[in-house]
């Protein structure tokens, strides 16, 4: 489904990622972990398509299209979605709205009729039950004064909405408290298929714990250095980066 | 004094001296005397210039340019009704109908009205009602040094004139539609409103200014507002001038105890468009929120003055404003809120933000808090901003694509000033109204 092959990414001249691959195939879970700055935002964004990023070589093909030559709209359009780590609040835009406009706008992406106000009212109800969100966080602005743990869910909801072929999740667990944590777990698991695919962006091997991953990768220094099972996630729980960062280094 | 200036006078003088058409109320000796004594100040007052704070950033050059005359005679009614369109959007509400400066009661409906309640025309009003009119006239507006309120008064002939008497609720809003047709000779069209709530009476009111087109007229509309103990006015405002027009509105508004004015501008036509706002509480315990929008774009100037006056203790009022700039626009915002010595516990807010849409844009904004009272709770704030990026491919990763994101954030930016609007269909029209300006601006950028 989405295949990375030797990315090179810079930020205002300065490389951030340096030669990154990945492979991910229907169905499949990765979890992507590395120290902080190691580039697994950056790489999340460059999959999204923004702004500000350029890539200086490399590829990234999903379902075998050019990912990089398309616009952000358009990627969503086929199925990828990302969820923030720091989401972005829009004061004024109401969020029913806005889920709205962008469920029909993926939903025209795809050929498929828009819901009209009576049935997109019914699932986002359900869906916002799904991720245990007040449903008066649907009638405000979108994210505008949402706690850090109200932000997040907000991401999954969405996600629930535009049942992505691609998730990306940037540290989505990240300022959950436990209870939150199993419920964005909950939301993530739900919409596993063997047509859809995630990558868990996460510092915790808690999280992968509520919901399994296939692979767990570990990215340093804008490399992908190390990929093996959940054991690895166990491994690096207890010991740290150090012993994965002298060993790439070497 | 330079010739210019002269000139200018001139101007103001030969609009005055060539005006077409009676005036009303001859046998009343105030209106008169109101009448003379403003022609009189044609000749003395300041002529705005650039160099006067108060026109530093609206230049009258281009409006002297051309001349304007005042048309005799009402409108001919026939001609008013076909182009009904114009009363979109429709809602339950009693209507006057002005065209270029003149009621039309033909156009017009305010059956059903409750007792004690008076809305029409001015000119009627006049010979029906002559002693009311005289105790509130000119109250506020006639000490004023503004030359285009003395061209305004020197030449007053008909408006709207809403009275209500003690405790009395309008049930739904009085909506007064100033349409201005061209001419072979542009149009100058003067509305003289006067709006005066008794003791606990409350209103909505809604003015909306048009002009079809490319339709070249000055609309100089004087109104002075009058809220009494407990009143209350919603006073909404749509300017929609058309794209050649002239528009200057100025607004006194004056409050006594515990009264509350709720008012909201939205500018988004006219070439060259200005609101003055005059508002001075009277007494105790009164609240005055004045809100605005504003959009401009390519050979559009809009501008908005506020004038707050906290004279006495125990006020509050709340200013704020925000434009859409896009193209060559130019906007112009000058917020001047006064707290007197006296005026202690007076809470002011005033605020204006702006978004440019492109480069080109130009916003001149200057609040100005005179503070001299020290027990007070006063803030002001001007931002002036470009979308935000990060806000944009937020919109775009969930699918929606860059044209509407802006349009979203548009909406967004304005929405606190547009849901300010109690009257849905109003609301409703005015988030419409917005969109298809923003959709204009894509359009000219592309
Ligand atoms: N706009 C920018 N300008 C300059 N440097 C940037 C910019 N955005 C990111 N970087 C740099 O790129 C590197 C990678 O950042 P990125 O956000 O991808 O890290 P991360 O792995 O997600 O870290 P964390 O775990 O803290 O979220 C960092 O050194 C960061 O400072
Ligand atoms: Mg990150």
């Amino acid at each position: 489904m989405l295949s990375i092959k030797n990315l090179h990414v810079s930020i205002e001249d300065k490389a951030i990622l340096k030669g990154l691959n990945l492979e991910i195939a229907a169905g499949e879970v990765h979890a992507v972990m590395g120290p902080n700055g190691s580039g697994k935002s950056t790489l999340s964004h460059v999959l999204a398509g923004r702004e500000g990023y350029e890539i200086t070589d490399g590829e990234v093909l999903f379902n075998g299209e050019d990912l990089l030559s398309l616009e952000p709209e358009q990627r969503a359009r086929l199925g990828i979605f990302l969820g923030m780590q720091y989401p972005v609040e829009l004061p004024g835009v109401n969020n029913m709205t806005f889920m709205r406009e962008s469920l029909n706008a993926v939903r025209r992406g795809r050929g498929e009729a828009e819901l009209d106000a009576v049935a997109f009212m019914k699932r986002v109800r359900e869906k916002a039950k799904l991720v245990e969100l007040d449903d008066r966080l649907l009638k405000r602005s979108v994210n505008a004064g949402f706690s850090g743990g109200e932000k997040k869910r907000n991401e999954i909801l969405q996600m629930a909405m535009l049942e992505p072929q691609l998730a990306i999740l940037d540290e989505t667990d990240s300022g959950l408290d436990i209870d939150a944590l199993r419920v964005i777990s909950g939301g993530v698991n739900a919409l596993r298929s063997p047509d859809r695919s995630i990558i868990l962006i996460t510092h915790y091997q808690r999280l992968l714990d509520y919901i399994q991953p296939d692979f767990v990768h570990v990215l340093v220094d804008g490399r992908i250095v190390r990929s093996g099972d959940k054991q690895l996630a166990l491994e690096l729980e207890k010991k740290g980066y150090g012993w994965i960062e002298e060993e790439a280094a070497a | 004094m330079s010739t210019t200036v002269e000139a200018q006078r001139a101007w103001f003088e030969q609009a005055i001296d060539q005006a077409q058409g009676d005036l009303p109320g001859q046998d009343l000796e105030w209106l008169q005397q109101t009448r003379a004594h403003a022609r009189r100040a044609i000749g003395t007052l300041p002529v705005p210039n650039r160099k006067s704070e108060e026109w530093r950033y609206t230049a009258i050059e281009g409006l002297l340019k051309n001349s304007f005359q005042t048309p005799a005679g009402e409108a001919d009614a026939a001609r008013v009704l076909e182009a009904g369109g114009w009363l979109e959007p429709d809602y339950p509400a009693y209507r006057v109908m002005i065209v270029n400066g003149r009621c039309i009661a033909d156009a017009s409906q305010t059956a059903g009205l409750p007792e004690g309640a008076t809305v029409g025309s001015l000119r009627t009003a006049l010979a029906t009602d002559p002693e009311l009119l005289g105790t509130w006239f000119g109250q506020a507006a006639a000490h004023t040094d503004h030359l285009f309120t003395a061209l305004n008064t020197a030449l007053i002939n008909d408006g709207i004139f809403l009275h209500l008497e003690p405790g009395v609720v309008l049930d739904r809003p009085v909506e007064v539609v100033y349409l201005s047709l061209g001419q072979e000779q542009a149009p100058l069209t003067q509305p003289r409103n006067l709006v005066v709530l008794e003791n606990g009476a409350s209103a909505t009111l809604v003015e909306r200014f048009i002009g079809p087109g490319d339709a070249l007229y000055f609309h100089n509309g004087v109104t002075e507002l009058a809220l009494r103990d407990g009143a209350v006015l919603k006073h909404y405002r749509v300017q929609d001038e058309s794209r050649n027009a002239y528009h200057l509105s100025s607004l006194y508004l004056t409050q006594d105890r515990n009264s509350l004015y709720q008012g909201t501008t939205l500018a988004f036509g006219g070439a060259w468009a200005r609101t003055d706002y005059q508002a001075v509480f009277k007494e105790e315990g009164a609240r005055c929120e004045l809100g605005g929008l504003y959009t401009v774009g390519d050979r559009q100037l809009t501008d908005f003055h506020l004038d707050v006056r906290h004279n006495v203790p125990d006020c509050s009022s709340r200013e704020q404003f925000k434009g859409i700039l896009y193209g060559k626009g130019r906007g112009v915002f000058d917020g001047r809120i006064l707290v007197e010595k006296q005026a202690q516990h007076s809470d002011a807010h005033l605020s204006n933000d702006n978004l440019l849409l492109t480069e080109n844009g130009e916003i001149d904004t200057k609040p100005q808090l005179e503070i001299y009272a020290d027990d007070v709770k006063c803030s002001h704030g001007t931002t002036v901003g470009q979308i935000d990026p990060q806000q944009m491919f937020y919109l775009r990763s969930r699918g929606i694509d860059a044209d509407a994101a802006r349009r979203m954030l548009c909406l967004g930016f304005a929405g606190e000033v547009i849901d300010a609007i109690e009257v849905p269909e109003l609301r409703e029209y005015a988030s419409q109204r917005l969109v298809a300006t923003l959709n204009q601006s894509i359009q000219a950028a592309e």
